[in-house]
């Protein structure tokens, strides 16, 4: 076990989010509400172990809106009805007459309970994709991804740095300003206040900013990125290329009239070319790094064990396997063995990969 | 000063935004056009689908409109648009998607032209989402729409510091306020399918009128209810305070001294210019 204790690091963010997005996509294979709960409870256990205690947690959020989601669709499915048509009628609502011009919608009427159990399953669903983003989103927060960009934006990425880190400067000053304002006698409330505390917020904005601006240029800013002529026309040119094949290849796809064969291929091809316009328009000066992120083993371990269930939901899904879509009948849907042991492979990163951070026993 | 565009649009850039926006105005729409076939093996595929293409084209599209041409100072200028995006959006997280954020966009896309309204919008989201933790399939179509509306405020016809320069922008943050809901359902919209409301659900093959129908009934149904809020509130942040954040960002902008040529006199050496920290901006007054 002692060999287990490894030191406590930050793992890579791009593994955690390979696993939450390959959990994301298991999720969405199936409506099964066991499988669903399950995806959701290997999220919240990942996150309770390995999530970094110094950050604040979203997935409590994620999983708030995720349990609004259902109720909403609960609700909205017993007052307005969906297109299930069931047999058991749980109750009946008195119902509302409508004008001829909204033939098809009702309010109110037969509530069966299939489809309710339809729109709680389908809306679990989502709920349980916005469980694994949360989850994604908790262990490993998406600005560390900003570091990966491609060099082609890194002015995008560091404009984004930079809004990131005033963001929470301009909320202070918000604070501030209007604390003065409430000692000089106003209440600090309603919309014209708020317009009013735009000016100086954002004047004070401009200053910090500028400020940093004058510093990057003093410092040498834009040396770490390397572009010429030729490399930024290549780009363009296969950008363009790209684009056109996107667009060629979503006529194909959209039309089948038009040769649906060559859709997707065309499709892939033009994202492939717009992509690698990222890669060929600049390249950045070898720099250190601090803190640089280490891909080892456990990160592979972290992605695999992401794919396993999405490999295996979407193969059940394809072969339509026993209980991965159930029926909407008041009783327990059969749980396939085989999805059930690959969502709690999904939850092997809980143990396997390091602590993010020595914790005080 | 608003002759002035902070990143000019070179064609290349034109056009990957006119083939960026029509990929979105198809990710967004269509449900309406394919044949019942494609909606049927496909319709829970195709959202997700476009989420992955429209992100990649979003990225695609930042890159050649900024393709080596930002200076420090624009982005200086793109971040503070970005950190005032992302943090109204910090402030509009408990009021259930008002976005106050789609007012700044506005008045920057307006100030520093359609390029820099593009990237601002796009950027505004993203900060939002980062600091938020809200990273999801929706991003890229958010990105998409504030982008678009960035770049409609720099193309509006309106006269700079004109009278009706206010009443344009507020009129504009109404519509585009309603437009950003009635697009941002369709992402999700087809995912409803049967599961939908009767009578407002998307039906596969069914003939354009009918899905049109039941789309403009989801949408008085359950999203006008905060639309109309979030155009409204909009609307009147930028008639209250429109006109003295125009000024704001036009000093913002005058005083980074966009496109003015870096210049050094040997004449004078000594006392010229010690209060301004951007040398070079000396002759933009």
């Amino acid at each position: 076990m002692a060999r287990l204790q490894r030191r406590a690091r930050l793992q890579h963010p791009a593994a955690w989010w390979l696993w939450g997005l390959g959990l994301a996509t298991a999720a969405s294979r199936t409506t099964n509400p066991v499988l669903l709960l399950l995806v959701i409870g290997v999220c919240v256990l990942v996150v309770d172990e390995r999530h970094d205690p110094a950050t604040v947690n979203p997935l409590p959020a994620f999983l708030a809106i995720g349990a609004v989601i259902v109720a909403f669709r609960i609700v909205m499915t017993a007052l307005l009805g969906n297109g299930i048509v069931g047999e058991t009628v749980v109750m009946t609502l008195p119902s509302v007459p409508l004008p001829d011009w909204a033939a098809g919608v009702r309010i109110g009427g037969t509530v069966t309970l299939e489809s309710l159990l339809y729109a709680a399953y389908d809306a679990l669903r989502l709920a349980a994709v916005l469980a694994c983003l949360g989850a994604a989103n908790a262990l490993a927060s998406p600005r560390r991804l900003l570091r990966y960009l491609p060099a082609t934006l890194y002015d995008v990425g560091t404009a984004v740095v930079v809004g990131l880190t005033f963001a929470p400067q301009l909320l202070t000053d918000a604070r501030e300003v209007r604390a003065a304002r409430t000692l000089r006698g106003r209440d600090g409330r309603g919309l014209r206040e708020m317009a009013r505390l735009t000016v100086p917020v954002l004047e004070a904005a401009f200053d910090r900013s500028l400020g940093l601006a004058a510093s990057m240029e003093s410092r040498g800013y834009g040396r770490a990125v390397r572009s010429t002529t030729t490399s930024r026309r290549a780009a363009t040119g296969l950008a363009l290329a790209g684009l056109v094949g996107v667009l060629a290849g979503l006529y194909g796809l959209l039309d089948s009239s038009a040769g649906g064969v060559l859709g997707l291929p065309v499709l892939v091809l033009g994202a492939l070319l717009a992509g690698s316009s990222l890669l060929v328009g600049a390249s950045r000066d070898p720099r250190s790094g601090h803190r640089r992120d280490r891909w080892t083993w456990t990160e592979t371990v972290t992605v695999v064990a992401g794919a396993v269930p999405a490999a295996v939901l979407v193969v059940g899904s394809v072969q339509g396997w026993e209980g991965i879509v159930p029926s909407q009948q008041g009783e327990l849907p059969a749980v396939p063995l085989i999805a059930v042991l690959a969502l709690l492979v999904a939850a092997l990163p809980a143990w396997l990969s390091p602590r993010p951070r020595e914790v005080a026993p | 000063m608003t002759g002035r565009r902070v990143i000019p649009l070179r064609w290349p850039a034109v056009v990957a935004v006119a083939v960026v926006g029509v990929v979105g105005l198809v990710a967004f729409t269509w449900p309406f056009f394919v044949t019942g076939d494609f909606a049927r093996d496909h319709g829970n595929d195709a959202p997700w689908l476009f989420a992955v293409l429209l992100g990649l084209l979003a990225v695609v599209c930042l890159a050649e409109v900024t393709a080596g041409r930002l200076d420090a100072k624009t982005i200086a200028v793109l971040g503070v648009a970005a950190a005032a995006g992302g943090g109204l959006r910090l402030l509009s997280a408990g009021t259930a998607g008002l976005e106050p954020m789609f007012f700044i966009v506005i008045v920057a896309g307006r100030v520093l032209g359609p390029g820099v309204g593009f990237v601002s919008g796009a950027l505004a989201v993203t900060t939002g989402a980062l600091l938020t933790g809200g990273v999801g399939p929706w991003l890229p179509f958010q990105m998409i729409c504030a982008g678009g509306i960035g770049l409609g405020a720099g193309l509006l016809p309106a006269r700079a510091g004109g009278r009706a320069e206010r009443w344009v922008l507020a009129a504009y943050a109404l519509v585009t306020g309603l437009a950003f809901g009635l697009f941002m359902n369709l992402w999700f919209w087809p995912f409803l399918g049967t599961n939908a409301p009767s009578g407002m659900g998307f039906v596969p093959g069914a003939p354009l009128s009918e899905n049109l129908a039941h789309y403009g009934l989801f949408y008085l149904a359950t999203s006008l209810a905060w639309d109309l809020p979030r155009g409204v509130l909009n609307a009147v942040l930028v008639l209250l305070a429109g006109p003295a954040l125009l000024r704001v960002f036009r000093r913002g902008a005058r005083r980074a001294a966009f496109g003015v040529p870096v210049v050094f006199e040997p004449t004078r050496a000594a006392g010229a210019d010690v209060d301004s920290p951007l040398q070079g901006a000396g002759g933009a007054r």
